[in-house]
């Protein structure tokens, strides 16, 4: 299991996203090198460690802009801690301490099409 | 000569209503894993917002700020939850290794230490107290407080002055009611314990539903509306919960006290509404807010639909009075951080914090809400009773704004045979006191 070993070794070098939230815009700044075996498309994409979810290799492009504004989300301190719910969840209770967080947020997690848990569920 | 009267007394009458209990109930609440910085977080923005408003009225001129925001020397306002670094506080470890004791490893004395400090924090960064305007023997973890100071150049925050929540709004008492109608309050009950003196509960049951006394005591009974009780009333004996199965001579000492329970509580709830909250020896879950006991333990009583089975905290409404109690748990943790002359200021503590239950969920297990944080008090009540405490105590305190709270403390049935009676014309209070020893001199 070699690509395995090789992409959980590349996991554990990277470095996280934007733990801050909304003051630097800045990306993933290490790059993981995609092992061949590995069905990858557009390898040449940076594809953060973060794309792990729920234990499997998340190697598609569906990480997409929309994917990275909920994770935005996730990681701006106003709205608490994201961990232990669902992104609707925490969005609903911004809304409910008057927080006035963004519509477009509820929106996507309306449509189904993204996922609904935060960025670390499952992996902390 | 007359031997019965003919006057037959009827009970008063009275509205009740709990509504506010919803906030206590865990029924629609999904365990997805979360950790207490949710609860933590709800507590912190409700109570902050709060404080911001009460802010400008305190000290209009002074900016205010996040605690990563702090400049050395520059005086503002921050805003966060204490933290109280205790040198003695018991290890969650120490009871984990010993998890299989009977009897409950930490024996409850007071684990305050002159080393103990204060730490402010909000989610931004924490930051150490100085000054002795902040006492660490009164405060403890989880109260949410705006402090006035200043940087100093060691780092720490020199506290110059504290703003605390205060007293809630409070609704109107009316005053228009013209009777004396009661409502008993009483706890410790302790049934299936040594000490516990059945008599003693069947002469209150007696009294309450007027089989005791002559006319005038029967008249005294008729004004009694509602009755409350406030936790641990069953006390079973430790050396069957070891988590062994029992014999089956053992189960029926289990639920004797049970059975005997819900044998008086049908007799008590014949007669007028009765209230019973769990309290920690009770067979609910153990965190707060405890769920109501179920219905299923008292069979004979709870066909009745005066008959109530209520979660502690227990908030209602007589008669547009607002009453707000617990079994004791929130008090006794206080006892063990922090100190005061008397337990009715842990209690007038707690509702000038705002928060019925600060130490939760540092040192007094809570469930985990996401959204919001049940304990913190946002009306004022017109009384705050305390259960399953060690002697009576009551006071009567009066807010900024005019509120007037009623603060009792209830003593352990089993120990003292006094329970407590609340006139809802006048927030007045007595004792309902009952001795079974027979002096011999």
């Amino acid at each position: 299991m070699a690509t395995t070993a090789k992409n959980l070794k590349g996991f554990y070098k990277q470095t996280k996203s934007n733990i801050t939230g909304g003051i630097s815009k800045s990306k993933p700044s290490s790059r993981k090198v995609a092992p061949k075996h590995a069905a990858a498309q557009g390898s040449d994409v940076t594809q953060p460690a973060a794309l792990i979810s729920h234990g499997s290799v998340d190697l598609n492009e569906d990480y997409d802009k929309e994917e990275e504004m909920l994770r935005q989300f996730d990681m701006n301190i106003t709205y608490g801690p994201c961990l232990g719910m669902t992104r609707l969840d925490r969005w609903q209770r911004a809304v409910r301490l008057g927080m006035n967080p963004p519509n477009e947020i509820e929106k996507l997690l309306k449509t189904g099409k993204v996922q609904q848990d935060c960025l670390w569920q499952g992996r902390v | 000569m007359e031997i019965d009267s003919e006057k037959i007394h009827e009970r008063k009458q009275s509205d009740y209503n709990s509504l506010q209990d919803e906030r206590f109930e865990i029924q629609k609440e999904m365990y997805r894993g979360q950790q207490y910085s949710q609860i933590y977080f709800a507590r912190l923005h409700l109570m902050r917002t709060l404080l911001y408003s009460l802010a400008p009225t305190w000290k209009s001129h002074l900016p205010v700020c996040k605690v990563l925001g702090l400049e050395k020397g520059k005086e503002c306002i921050i805003v966060g939850t204490l933290f109280k670094h205790m040198k003695l506080k018991p290890c969650v470890l120490d009871e984990y290794s010993k998890e299989r004791s009977v009897t409950p490893l930490v024996k409850p004395h007071n684990f305050m230490h002159p080393d103990d400090n204060l730490i402010l924090e909000d989610e931004s960064g924490r930051v150490k107290l100085a000054g002795s305007a902040l006492s660490p023997a009164i405060y403890v973890t989880g109260v949410v407080v705006a402090l006035h100071g200043k940087e100093t150049n060691a780092g720490e925050f020199f506290v110059e002055d504290v703003l605390e929540a205060g007293l809630p709004p409070q609704i109107e008492r009316p005053i228009d009611l013209q009777e004396d109608k009661y409502v008993v309050l009483l706890s410790g009950l302790c049934i299936g314990s040594k000490s516990a003196n059945p008599l003693q509960f069947q002469l209150l049951v007696d009294h309450i539903t007027g089989h005791l006394g002559d006319e005038e005591e029967q008249g005294l009974a008729a004004q009694i509306v509602h009755v409350v009780i406030a936790g641990n009333s069953f006390e079973f004996p430790r050396k069957l919960i070891n988590g062994q199965n029992l014999a089956s001579k053992d189960q029926s000492t289990l639920y004797e006290p049970i059975k005997e329970l819900d044998i008086m509580l049908s007799q008590i709830a014949a007669g007028v509404s009765v209230d019973i909250m769990p309290g920690t020896n009770d067979p609910a879950n153990f965190a707060l807010p405890q769920q109501p006991l179920n219905r299923c333990l008292f069979p004979g009583s709870s066909p009745y639909n005066t008959f109530r089975s209520c979660t502690n905290p227990h908030s209602f409404d007589v008669d547009n009075i607002r009453f707000l109690g617990t079994s004791g748990q929130n008090i006794d943790d206080l006892g063990k951080y922090s100190e005061a002359k008397s337990k009715l200021d842990f209690v007038e503590r707690t509702l000038r914090w705002r928060h019925l239950a600060p130490t939760a969920p540092n040192t007094l297990g809570c469930y985990p809400f996401t959204d919001r944080d049940p304990f913190l008090i946002e009306t004022c009540p017109h009384v705050y009773f305390v259960g399953n405490q060690d002697k009576y105590d009551n006071r009567l305190i009066k807010g900024s704004e005019g509120q007037l709270v009623r603060l009792i403390c209830i003593p352990k049935f089993c120990e003292t045979g006094i329970a407590v009676a609340v006139n809802l014309r006048n927030l007045e209070c007595h004792t309902l006191s009952f001795s079974t020893q027979i002096n011999q001199s």
